[in-house]
């Protein structure tokens, strides 16, 4: 029995099809947002099924979670990505007490209780200087492609201090520290390190290990090394963390009747 | 009894004209509620309201005041704009025959009300108050175009421990040439060791010299509201105006419990959220207001007793803290699967009856320092945390004002407090006047709640 799950992000769109009886994924697929987040999630849906020889039917529920899960009128039911979120993380480490989901333009840090339920959340999507948007940002100005950000950081020996609150603000004084000689290197790895203190701050005093990491920008090297070394805490990089929300909504999908 | 139901603008204009040829009675400010979008006030098609005559009265009753006051000064009764005042001076007020309290800073919701087509915020900005100042700077919009109410014939603001925001808008208006009347709270102090002390309404205690200051006080403004209408304002009389403010919270006493204890929401948090806020000045009219309070209560009760209501069994009950600027928000809440089971919008302590065995002054002295604002955060949360356990809530909506100062920093500390002490999940949303561009956002947070208080609920 299969069930589907799609994440239609604020950058892309992401689906899982899970198998329930093995209790894995099935299949996967991505594509970038664009502007009409309906058809073109619907297009890669049909796609999806037809390459893995499936029909609409073989699906028993289809489940939709992200910022755009409202649109999309051909799933079955809607569920936050903040349930998905964890539901896919605690798919793969089954004990995890503490989510972070930094994605292309929000931040989330989900603690969960020993029950494996969602204990409570905070997120924030009003400020970009939190979320994979600031990396965007930095890696137009420098004109660093963003998967060769990570390995740019790592070359980092001082990363620069950032202190501006605003992306708007902060591209500013990336300017302002170029001007002054710091290098591209240490540019990068400080707004790692201002993107992890705005999400670490995001959960205050109540973060709890293991603390696993999802969401696209857990694709980026250097990111799970800088909300380490502030939480003083292992932060572990859940598998495949751009699926994870879809993975949740695939999963949750199972609970649901239709 | 029609099955109880929330229902559009529209919906509610089709029932009007029903209910009509059957012979609704209405008050004197009864009508369709469509000719106050007519009139500018648009946001009212993107609501839901109760579907009750009694709702509706209650909505007439709210957007008819700027009728109301025209009318009462045509008729020669003074109006006195008590200002960041919940409670309090309209008190006082009402213990004149010829004075009426009015709420300046309940314009603060025009710009909701009307979509921001009146340009309210523009004029504001103008004279140097921006958006890094909360909502309540419509007001002084308002002021200067004077196209929402009349210039009250006396301003009394409190200032001190209340609210900063609110200080800078009507000190503003005050070099405007709109001369304003201060009286000053101070910031409610933990008694020191050996210090005598009264123990408050909402269960804090104020040093008695305190007390006294704020007695002090309001003597000031007890002399200026004298000279204005020309009659003494004699202890009988005060005590009768406490009087009559306290008939009128009880009735909001029984309604607040029926609606947040009740298994199914006999009404919908909008109109709550409007009766709750009646107790600050009466809506410039307190016989009315009262009648209005009473049949809606008479509506709750049969609904109770019936064990219907307007919403689904299953609606998690949630406690909403601080009002929200944009009055759809509260629907938002109850289409994402939730409900109101309690409420602390700011004023709490004008929900709390005033006391009545003890000198009239005094007692308003105490009540004006209940006031949760004028306290430590710490103890605004311990009194929400009462309430939540009251009512039963199974998780908390922590709603900010934009700019406003108090919700910079108070609602992290009552969410940390109400997370410690119950477990129970709060979120933190930010509701401007106008919420659309945002409200994907703030359903996530809600439908977030709601599922995480569904999963925690299943065995």
């Amino acid at each position: 029995m299969i069930t589907a799950g799609i994440d239609a992000g604020s950058r892309a769109i992401k689906i899982v099809l899970f198998d329930i009886q093995r209790q894995t994924v099935f299949a996967t697929a991505v594509c970038d947002q664009g502007t009409n987040q309906k058809v073109r999630a619907r297009r890669l849906y049909d796609n999806l099924l037809r390459e893995n020889g499936l029909g609409h039917k073989a699906i028993r529920t289809l489940v939709a979670t992200g910022y755009g899960r409202h649109m999309l009128d051909f799933c079955d039911t809607t569920v936050t990505e903040i349930s998905c979120h964890a539901a896919g993380v605690l798919h793969h480490v089954s004990d995890a007490t503490t989510v972070i989901d930094i994605g292309g333009q929000d931040s989330k840090l989900i603690r969960v209780g020993a029950d494996g339920k969602v204990r409570d959340f905070v997120m924030n999507d009003r400020c970009a200087a939190g979320t994979g948007r600031f990396l965007e940002v930095v890696s137009q100005r420098l004109n660093i492609p963003l998967d060769a950000l990570g390995p740019a950081a790592e070359r980092s020996e001082h990363p620069a201090k950032i202190s501006s609150m605003c992306v708007v603000f902060a591209e500013t004084e990336i300017i302002g520290l170029l001007a002054g000689g710091q290098s591209c290197e240490n540019i990068i790895a400080g707004v790692q390190r201002s993107i992890a203190q705005r999400t670490v701050a995001m959960g205050g005093k109540d973060i709890a290990p293991p603390v696993v990491f999802t969401g696209g920008v857990a694709l980026i090297s250097g990111m799970k090394e800088a909300l380490e070394r502030l939480l003083e805490l292992p932060v572990n990089i859940c598998p495949a963390p751009q699926f994870t929300g879809a993975l949740g909504a695939s999963i949750l999908a199972a609970k649901y009747e239709t | 009894m029609d099955k109880p139901a929330q229902i559009t603008l529209w919906e509610w204009d089709a029932r009007y004209w029903r209910l009509e040829d059957q012979g609704l009675e209405e008050r004197f400010f009864g009508g369709p509620l469509h000719r106050h979008v007519q009139s500018g006030d648009t946001r009212l098609a993107h609501l839901k309201f109760d579907n009750s005559p009694a709702a509706l009265a209650l909505w007439n009753l709210l957007l008819s005041e700027n009728d109301r006051l025209a009318r009462y000064r045509r008729h020669g009764m003074k109006i006195v704009g008590t200002m960041k005042d919940l409670g309090t001076v309209p008190v006082m007020a009402l213990s004149f025959e010829n004075l009426v309290a009015f709420y300046p800073d309940g314009a603060w919701w025009t710009p909701c009300l009307m979509e921001q087509n009146e340009g309210l915020f523009t004029l504001a900005a103008r004279i140097g108050l921006d958006e890094s100042l909360c909502p309540v700077r419509a007001m002084a919009g308002a002021f200067i175009n004077r196209e929402h109410f009349p210039i009250p014939d006396l301003l009394i603001s409190s200032s001190g421990a209340v609210c900063d925001d609110f200080s800078v808008i009507a000190q503003r208006l005050q070099q405007l040439g709109f001369p304003v009347h201060w009286w000053e709270v101070p910031h409610r102090r933990t008694p020191s060791y050996g210090e005598t002390a009264v123990r408050l309404s909402t269960g804090f205690y104020a040093a008695t010299a305190q007390v006294q200051f704020v007695q002090r006080e309001l003597q000031g403004v007890r002399r200026l509201l004298e000279d204005a209408t020309g009659h003494r304002l004699t202890a009988s009389m005060l005590s009768a105006g406490i009087r009559k403010a306290n008939k009128f919270r009880e009735v909001l006493a029984r309604l607040r419990y029926l609606v947040y204890t009740a298994e199914i929401a006999p009404i919908g948090s909008l109109e709550m959220l409007i009766s709750e806020m009646l107790a600050i000045h009466f809506c410039s009219d307190y016989s009315e207001a009262l009648v209005v309070l009473q049949e809606l209560l008479l509506e709750i009760e049969a609904r109770v007793e019936r064990g219907i209501g307007v919403l689904s069994g299953d609606a998690v009950r949630v406690f909403w803290i601080n009002p929200v600027a944009d009055l759809r928000v509260m629907n938002l809440l109850e289409e994402c699967g939730g409900r109101v089971c309690g409420s602390e919008y700011l004023f709490a302590h004008a929900l709390d009856s005033i006391p009545e065995d003890t000198y009239p002054m005094e007692a308003l002295a105490r009540a004006v320092l209940a006031d949760p604002m004028v306290g430590s955060t710490l103890d605004r949360a311990r009194r929400i945390l009462g309430d939540i356990r009251r009512f039963g809530a199974e998780g908390v909506v922590i709603s900010r004002i934009p700019g406003a100062s108090h919700c910079a920093y108070e609602g992290e500390l009552i969410g940390e407090t109400v997370r410690q002490s119950t477990g129970m999940p709060v979120v933190e949303i930010e509701v401007p006047s106008l919420c659309d561009s945002i409200e994907p956002s703030i359903r996530t947070r809600l439908e977030a709640l709601i599922e995480t208080i569904k999963t925690r609920k299943q065995t």
